[in-house]
Parts: C-alpha cells; sequence; structure tokens
C-alpha cells in the first residue's frame, strides 16, 4: 500500500518558483533521501509532505487522504523535523518532551522511551539552551517520533550530530515510512534505497515522467 | 484531545519560560513606572484634576505596555522557530491560541498589579475594587485582540510596526468603555455599571470573533 502519493507539487514565494511539478510515490515502510543544492527545494517539499506548506498546485495523498482536506487527522501520522530544532530554551530537555505530550495527547510514560532511543537521558534535566547542537537535534529528533508516527520527514536530521549519527537514524526510521533531505550522499545511501534528487525546485531524473531516481 | 488541556499546557509553558527568563515582566514594570512618574511631573496635578488626569494616563501606560507583552507572545516562537512544531500536533489552533492569549494576559495582570498601586500612590486616586474590575474586564477582550494580530503580524519584518497600527483602533472600544468606567470609579460622573457592561459586551464579542479568526491565521 502507498504511504505517501504526491502528483505535480508545485510551490510558489511570490514570483520565485520553488518547487515545479514533482511526483512521488513512496510505499509503506520504505526510505527515500531527498538531495539537492541549496535552494533546490528540498525543504519546500519536505513541509508540504508534512502538511506544514500547501502547496501552489498539485495533490497529496497520505495514507490515502486528501493530505490537506485531512490534515489534522494526519497529524497524528506524521513525525516532522524541520531545518531548525525549534525548542523552548527556558525549558528542560524533559519539560520540552513533556509539553508536546499534552498537545500530541501521549502519555508521559513516553517520554522515557523516546529520550532513552535519541540518548539524553542524562541530559534531560538540562536545559534545552544548555544543551549543545547535537543534543538539541537530538532532542528534536526525539519530538518528532514522540507519538509513534508511521510516516517520519527529516529536513536534514544530520545535522550537527556525531559519528553516530547514521545508528541513530537508522534506529528511528526502522518499521516507519521515511523522507530525508540530507547533502550527505554517504548517509543517504546508507539509509535509503531510493533517491530523489532535486535541481532547481525540478526533480532530476529520465524518462521526464519517472521523477523518482532508483 | 481536549482542547482545555492544550491551553492549560501552552500557557503553563508560556509563563514557566518567563519566570526563568525574566525576560518581560520587570521590564515592563519598569517600564510601567516611568511612564507614571513622567506623567506625575508633565502634568500639573493636583486632588481636583487627579480623577480626570490619572484615568488618562492610567489607559496610555496600559495600551503600550499590553503591545509589548501581546507582540512577545508570538514573535518568541518565531523567532526560536517552535511555533511550526507546535502547529504540526493535533492540537487544535483555537486551543493553542488560546493558551497563549492566556499567558499574556496573567503576564499584563501581573503589570497591572503594579500599574493600580503605583498610580494609586502617584497621583492619589482611589484603589478600589470597581477600578481593578474595569481595568481587568478589559484586559480580556485586549488580550484576544492583541494575540490574534501578534499572530498575523510575527510572519512579517516590520511587525513592531504593524501590531500598533492593526491593533490600537480595535483597542478604542476598550479604552472608552473603560475609560469611563475607571472615572466614575475615581468619582468623575459617569454611569459605572453601564460602563463595566459594554466592557463585558465587548469581550464576548471579540473572544468569540478572535477565536474563530484565530483558526485560520495559525492554520495557514
Amino acid at each position: 500500500m502507498s504511504m505517501v502519493v504526491a502528483n505535480g507539487l508545485t510551490h510558489r514565494f511570490g514570483s520565485e518558483l520553488a518547487l515545479d511539478g514533482v511526483d512521488l510515490v513512496l510505499d509503506t515502510g520504505e526510505h527515500i533521501a531527498v538531495l539537492g543544492d541549496n535552494g533546490a527545494g528540498k525543504t519546500t517539499l519536505l513541509r508540504i509532505l508534512a502538511t506544514a506548506l500547501r502547496p501552489t498546485l498539485g495533490r497529496l495523498e497520505i495514507a490515502g487522504l486528501d493530505a490537506f482536506r485531512e490534515r489534522r487527522r494526519l497529524r497524528h501520522y506524521i513525525g516532522y523535523l524541520a531545518h531548525a530544532p525549534g525548542l523552548y530554551p527556558a525549558l528542560s530537555a524533559r519539560e520540552n518532551i513533556e509539553f508536546f505530550c499534552d498537545l500530541q495527547d501521549v502519555s508521559r510514560t513516553r517520554i522515557a522511551d523516546v529520550l532513552e532511543t535519541v540518548g539524553l537521558v542524562s541530559v534531560a534535566h538540562r536545559r534545552a539552551s544548555q544543551l549543545s547542537r547535537g543534543e538539541q537535534q537530538r532532542l528534536a529528533i526525539a519530538r518528532a517520533i514522540l507519538h509513534d508516527p508511521r510516516l517520519l520527514i527529516l529536513d536534514e536530521p544530520d545535522a550537527s550530530l556525531d559519528a553516530d549519527a547514521a545508528d541513530l537514524l537508522g534506529g528511528v526510521m526502522r518499521g516507519r515510512t521515511a523522507v530525508m533531505a540530507t547533502h550527505d550522499h554517504a548517509l543517504a545511501n546508507r539509509l535509503c534505497p531510493r533517491t530523489l534528487v532535486l535541481r532547481h525546485g525540478r526533480s532530476l531524473g529520465t524518462p521526464a515522467h519517472l521523477r523518482v531516481v532508483r | 484531545m481536549n482542547p482545555f488541556r492544550v491551553a492549560i499546557a501552552v500557557a503553563r509553558k508560556d509563563l514557566r519560560s518567563e519566570w526563568r527568563t525574566r525576560e518581560m515582566v520587570p521590564a515592563l514594570a519598569q517600564f510601567i513606572v516611568l511612564a507614571l512618574l513622567i506623567g506625575n511631573f508633565a502634568f500639573q496635578i493636583d486632588f481636583r484634576n487627579a480623577p480626570s488626569i490619572a484615568p488618562g494616563i492610567l489607559w496610555l501606560v496600559l495600551v503600550f505596555a499590553g503591545l509589548v507583552a501581546f507582540g512577545r507572545t508570538f514573535a518568541a516562537e518565531r523567532e526560536q522557530s517552535s511555533l511550526e512544531a507546535m502547529l504540526m500536533t493535533p492540537a487544535s489552533p483555537v486551543a493553542i491560541f488560546a493558551g497563549k492569549a492566556l499567558a499574556a494576559s496573567a503576564l499584563l495582570i501581573l503589570c497591572e498589579a503594579v500599574l493600580l498601586p503605583a498610580l494609586s500612590l502617584f497621583f492619589g486616586t482611589p484603589f478600589s475594587a470597581d477600578v481593578v474590575i474595569a481595568v481587568l474586564l478589559a484586559t480580556v477582550g485586549m488580550a484576544a485582540l492583541g494575540c490574534l494580530f501578534a499572530a498575523i503580524v510575527a510572519r512579517v519584518r516590520a511587525r513592531e510596526l504593524l501590531l500598533p497600527l492593526l491593533t490600537l483602533p480595535l483597542w478604542i472600544p476598550f479604552i472608552v468603555a473603560g475609560g469611563q468606567a475607571v472615572q466614575s470609579a475615581m468619582g468623575l460622573p459617569g454611569r459605572y455599571d453601564e460602563a463595566v457592561g459594554l466592557l463585558i459586551d465587548f469581550d464576548i464579542l471579540f473572544v468569540v470573533l478572535t477565536s474563530l479568526a484565530a483558526r485560520f491565521v495559525l492554520d495557514e
């Protein structure tokens, strides 16, 4: 069964075309890496797939549901790690996750599990502002998987992570459908059997209608 | 999902952040005292004209303090890139908005706890329950409108300029009715009950309207 079906996703920021007719079909449990230079449209594509941004044109179905009509319902299925960690600096790592437990309607018993998964148990009491950039990224990953999402969308998740990033990311992606934008081709090859390359908002690949490069 | 739980969680998070950083309340409290001090020197105040001048200064100070308090509610979330994370949850945007408005109101009420006794001290006006009720009722509607426009302008660069331009015209009903209520509570002629009734009507109207609008402002 397809988890993601996107047809002709196009997005304009004013007169600037950020994404130009990208198609993508992703089966349940499949992992795909989105590659491309800066400004290629990776973040725009990921934000649309996460339903954080409505495309100017195109259609998106997630788990068989219209992604923008059923947006609120789909939020239970989607875990999104944005480009910036988006943490509350004055709150501790645990309090950051506790807050999202209330918003996601998730039991607080899950906090220990996710902090363990990302290796932050020992610094859970520290304020987010006192964590290193890598630890902040781990905390943001913990928040993205807090509600055990079926679809995980990760925008440069390896940013600031240390050498064991691939193991950590492989662990959180296991058993889930995942879309990961990265500049690290080696990491993409290791974690994702499929790759989508974007350039100037367009997906590369031949023939023209086959936008996903295997 | 319980929207009250979400609103309380958002408000608690904002208040806890403010308690730890002490970013806003001490600065606003200082601003309030300084503004009252300037008002005290700028006007020739005696026991006869104090009840007519003090309410004007009260609302001026409250309006500027409110603009700062409400302006920060969404600006901080944007700066930390945390608003999107919050909106990516299944929580209702209206509940998130209510939580933000609740926290901003609580902070403004803290500032009012400095403002009202200080006003009484500097201007010798009575510090009565009637004055407190009028100010608190105005705070409810002003918070709802202030937070809504703060959410709208948080996306734009000139937000500090746009927020007063959008908010002040819609705060005028609260300032007019609140001004009348405070003046009559301070002993000037006027119908206190009528002014308070108007404040309650405005509160209901603007809380309902902003709740309806919040969904579209935050969701898109």
